[in-house]
């Protein structure tokens, strides 16, 4: 507890923090072995600009609900930010597809499509579902707490292993597969 | 999921010049490696020297095993990633990506294939952590579980819980013969009163009516009700007798259960739901058991006696009674299946409002400084309106169907009016015949009602007695070995090669070495999270480690008995918790026979004396809920005091004074000093200067022992120690500034 107070006033007295964004001027990315690689442009201790060259960055969605395009945070290997991605827009386009498949990658979270059955025994409820990558079975642990409802109609599936499916807009589903999860909303 | 003997058939087929026994690991990952998040059959194989990637049974990929320096994870969200990291260019690899059902299976992967690259050995037993699904119908246990809630046999769990139930059998033997009995009465009755119409009050001829045997029916079935109602008494009172003993005989089972499980597997469930598991589920059982059972006997013997008597008596009569059943059964279940849909609606509301409501009260400081309360009274308003209308909707949609639901049931009840009715008017039955009957078929609708809802009972029941065994056939996972031993401790600890994670993906702790002895006091300190409180509870063996061992002067702790372990063990934890009862109650928790003078010696030491004394009811002062509220510095020096009591041969101080003002830790600390000399000490603390006196600081980061020696050493070291020093001394250097 008390550390955190300490780095959080040391922070805030010694430098006024200024958060790095990148735009195509500061930040070219690429890609190596499957892996995100960064040149950017960054300002060391002196106030002076220097390249730096990352052999692999790692992302991560600061709104992952609300904004899971912008917003994206670049980590270095020992998951200290770098800087942030404000908008896709603002890097070059190579880039901007390379971080979109990246993210793609990282957030694997199947859109369903239609519900087929859901079954409760027991306290745990099966699921079977028609989604953007095929036909899906899961089971859910406590079926109220992993349904999110995210938003007016975006609903997240949490289930027991902790996979993520995602319904972007449930009113949007038929009427059978919404008769299905109404109940848990 | 694939097993390994699967994964072997295909690889063999298609190269047949695979040798069974080069194999060290083969196991099969769904998803590619690019942002493709199509399902994907593909499996890795790895052999003595060699990695190939399988992808539709063709090779994509191969290593050489002798470029690889380490095996990882890496977790997406909602993935996880397999990696090596290259020798030479010390680069990352990817090897292959998977859903997150993988999990497990994907640490006990790479820790095996880490553990072959260091020393070329492998194993085979990583099957079990694959097997997670249930072996009989593939799909996935829950967690902490091992049993199957599908394939579960449920006539098993009721033959066990016969068992438990042995010494109550009596009871349920005498209900069940009193159950016969009163059903017999519940027929009798129509019986008797056809007699009283058809015989007297109809009779053709009333002239030889005797009118004292008239009254002597009458009183007969009076007699016959009073007596059923009597034995129904008796009969309730049995079955709570039973239900009740019953239920307390399952939760002190499942408490005693709770209270042996290990720390990690407790708090993989939250309080709430083992609270739930020892009264819910069990009063759910109790309410079967008391309500449900009787009922079920009540009605099936009714059915079959009635029924049988109708079939008998006029087979087309009783099957124009029994041919609505399934109609009516059909009709109110659907009916039912709606209604929990909108009454489900409108509970969903009602929860949803009263947790708002509880929460804007409990933060009602923050809505007032704020100056939210209308933003509040909106939001709250806009809540109850939406539980308004739905209930209205229900409530409406209720009055209007039932009326026609009724109706529905009784049908069956006109179509026979009419049957019976021309009977009687063709004279084929008496008047006494047809009120018999109208009271029979009553009887005899209600168990056909009933029985719809029988499946919903018995699957919220089974569902409860489920879950219990589920608890009470948990595997304990910190048990003492028959071949524990008592130990004297003197206070040696050793830790060699330990390895600790709270779930397999992940370690906290990693090869940690130490060894201290007896007398040493050891500070622990380090960033937050860094797994200082971990170790600590490692020592204690609220958790076992998951490599490596840790040794109680030299023997391990797997091998102490955990009695005779924690007893020697004094500790004073971050969360100070004081149970509800007096100081003093507090102070002996650990040691009920401790003597006034123990308890005044060791309240002295830990600083809490003095703070008693003050108060009027000294150490007789009820604390907890609904007691004197202690200032967050003076429940520490209780828990201290508490520790102290049976005087440890090991004393664990986890940031024991950090809620002490600097002036009370120093006398705190200088008392403890005495104390401390012949006893090991391990103190973490984030105040620096709260382990000024200990005689070797540790320095855990990222999971590792980074620093080891004395707070000179460190400072001389220039390293993590260091800086921490340095920020403090920053720290409290602005908060003098600041001050002047």
């Amino acid at each position: 507890m008390e550390e955190n107070v300490i780095t959080e006033t040391k922070t805030s007295l010694n430098d006024v923090i200024s958060v790095v964004y990148f735009n195509a001027e500061n930040a070219v990315f690429d890609v190596k072995n499957n892996f995100l690689t960064l040149d950017a442009k960054l300002k060391n201790e002196q106030g002076e600009t220097e390249d730096k060259k990352f052999p692999r960055v790692y992302l991560h969605r600061a709104f992952p609900f609300d904004n899971p395009f912008s917003y994206i945070s670049v980590l270095d290997k020992d998951n200290k930010e770098i800087g942030i991605i404000r908008e896709l827009k603002d890097l070059d386009e190579n880039s901007q597809n390379l971080i979109v498949d990246e993210l793609h990658r990282k957030y694997y979270a199947p859109s369903i499509k239609t519900i087929q059955s859901v079954k409760e025994r027991y306290g745990y409820s099966y699921w079977k579902v028609t989604s953007d990558a095929g036909d899906l079975s899961f089971t859910l642990q406590d079926t109220f707490r992993s349904i999110l409802k995210v938003g007016n109609n975006r609903v997240f599936i949490v289930d027991i292993d902790n996979n993520r499916y995602e319904i972007p807009d449930v009113e949007a589903l038929d009427f059978k597969s919404y008769k299905k999860i109404e109940l848990y909303l | 999921m694939q097993t390994r003997e699967t994964l072997i058939n295909r690889l063999t087929k298609i190269n047949r010049y695979i040798n069974e026994d080069d194999i060290v690991v083969v196991f099969e990952y769904n998803l590619k490696n690019d942002s493709d998040n199509e399902k994907v059959d593909g499996f890795i194989v790895v052999l003595k020297d060699k990695l190939f990637n399988y992808l539709n049974d063709n090779i994509i990929e191969e290593f050489e095993l002798k470029d690889v320096k380490e095996f990882k994870i890496s977790l997406g969200v909602g993935c996880i990633f397999i990696e090596c990291k290259l020798n030479e260019t010390e680069e990352d690899r990817m090897i292959c990506r998977s859903d997150m059902a993988y999990n497990r299976l994907y640490a006990a992967i790479t820790k095996r294939l880490n553990k072959y690259l260091e020393q070329n050995k492998y194993t085979y037993n990583y099957e079990e952590e694959m097997m997670k699904a249930c072996p009989k119908c593939g799909r996935p246990f829950a967690p902490g579980s091992t049993y199957c809630e599908h394939c579960v046999k449920k006539k098993e769990y009721l033959k066990r819980l016969y068992v438990i139930a042995k010494p109550y059998r009596k009871y349920i033997f005498i209900t069940i013969i009193l159950f016969f009995i009163i059903t017999a009465c519940t027929l009798i009755t129509p019986y008797i009163s056809k007699i009283i119409v058809d015989e007297y009050i109809v009779s053709e001829h009333p002239e030889l009516v005797v009118l004292s045997s008239f009254i002597i029916m009458i009183i007969a079935m009076v007699a016959v009700d009073l007596f059923s109602q009597a034995l129904g008494i008796i009969r309730s009172l049995t079955l709570i007798k039973a239900g009740n003993s019953l239920v307390v005989k399952l939760r002190e089972l499942i408490f005693n259960k709770i209270q042996q499980l290990s720390l990690s597997r407790i708090s993989k469930r939250t309080a709430g739901e083992l609270m739930h598991r020892v009264t819910g589920d069990t009063s759910q059982l109790q309410h079967f058991i008391t309500r449900e059972v009787g009922n079920i006997i009540e009605q099936l013997l009714i059915f079959i006696a009635i029924g049988t008597y109708l079939f008998i008596y006029n087979w087309q009569l009783a099957l124009m009674i029994i041919l609505p059943l399934p109609v009516v059964i059909v009709a109110s279940r659907m009916f039912w299946r709606f209604i929990h849909r909108i009454y489900h609606r409108q509970w969903n509301y009602e929860a949803k409002s009263s947790t708002m409501l509880h929460d804007i009260f409990s933060g009602i400081r923050v809505v007032k400084s704020f100056g939210m309360e209308k933003q509040e009274k909106d939001r709250y308003d806009e809540q109850i309106a939406k539980l308004r209308d739905t209930s209205i909707k229900n409530e409406r949609f209720w009055a209007i169907v039932s009326p026609f639901l009724n109706l529905l049931v009784s049908a069956g009840e006109f179509f026979l009016l009419y049957y019976v009715g021309s009977k009687v008017i063709g004279g084929e039955m008496t008047l006494g015949q047809m009120a018999q009957f109208s009271v029979y078929v009553g009887i005899i609708y209600g168990p056909m009602r009933w029985m719809g809802n029988l499946p919903r009972y018995l699957v919220r029941v089974m569902t409860s007695i489920v879950k219990i065994f589920d608890i009470i056939d948990e595997k304990i996972e910190v048990s003492d070995k028959d071949t524990a031993v008592d130990l004297d401790i003197k206070g040696y600890i050793d830790i060699e090669n330990m390895s600790f994670g709270y779930d397999e993906t992940v370690d906290v702790l990693k090869n940690i070495n130490l060894s201290i002895k007896p007398g040493e006091m050891i500070g622990i300190v380090g960033r937050s999270g860094v797994g200082k409180s971990t170790l600590i509870n490692l020592v204690m063996r609220l958790y076992d480690v998951g490599e490596g061992s840790i040794k109680i002067d030299g023997v391990d702790l797997r091998e102490i008995s955990q009695e005779s372990l924690r007893s020697q063990i004094g500790v004073v934890l971050q969360e100070t918790f004081l149970f509800s009862g007096t100081i003093y109650d507090n102070i002996a928790y650990a040691k009920a026979d401790a003597t006034r003078d123990e308890i005044i010696t060791a309240s002295k030491i830990a600083g809490a004396h003095q703070f008693i004394m003050k108060l009027p009811e000294a150490y007789n002062t009820k604390v907890g809920e609904r007691g004197y509220t202690l200032s967050g510095g003076e429940r520490q020096r209780v828990s201290i005091a508490r520790a102290l009591l049976h005087d440890p041969r090991i004393l664990i101080l986890d940031e024991a004074t950090a809620s002490l003002d600097c002036e009370t830790e120093k006398q705190i600390q200088d008392s403890l000093q005495k104390l401390i000399k012949d006893r090991t000490t391990l103190a973490i603390a984030h105040r620096l200067s709260t382990l000024r006196n200990a005689t070797r600081l540790i320095v855990l980061d990222k999971g590792t022992v980074a620093e080891v020696g004395t707070h000179e050493e460190l400072l001389r070291k220039k390293g993590i120690y260091y800086g921490l020093v340095m920020a403090q001394r920053q720290m409290s250097k602005m908060s003098k500034e600041a001050g002047t």
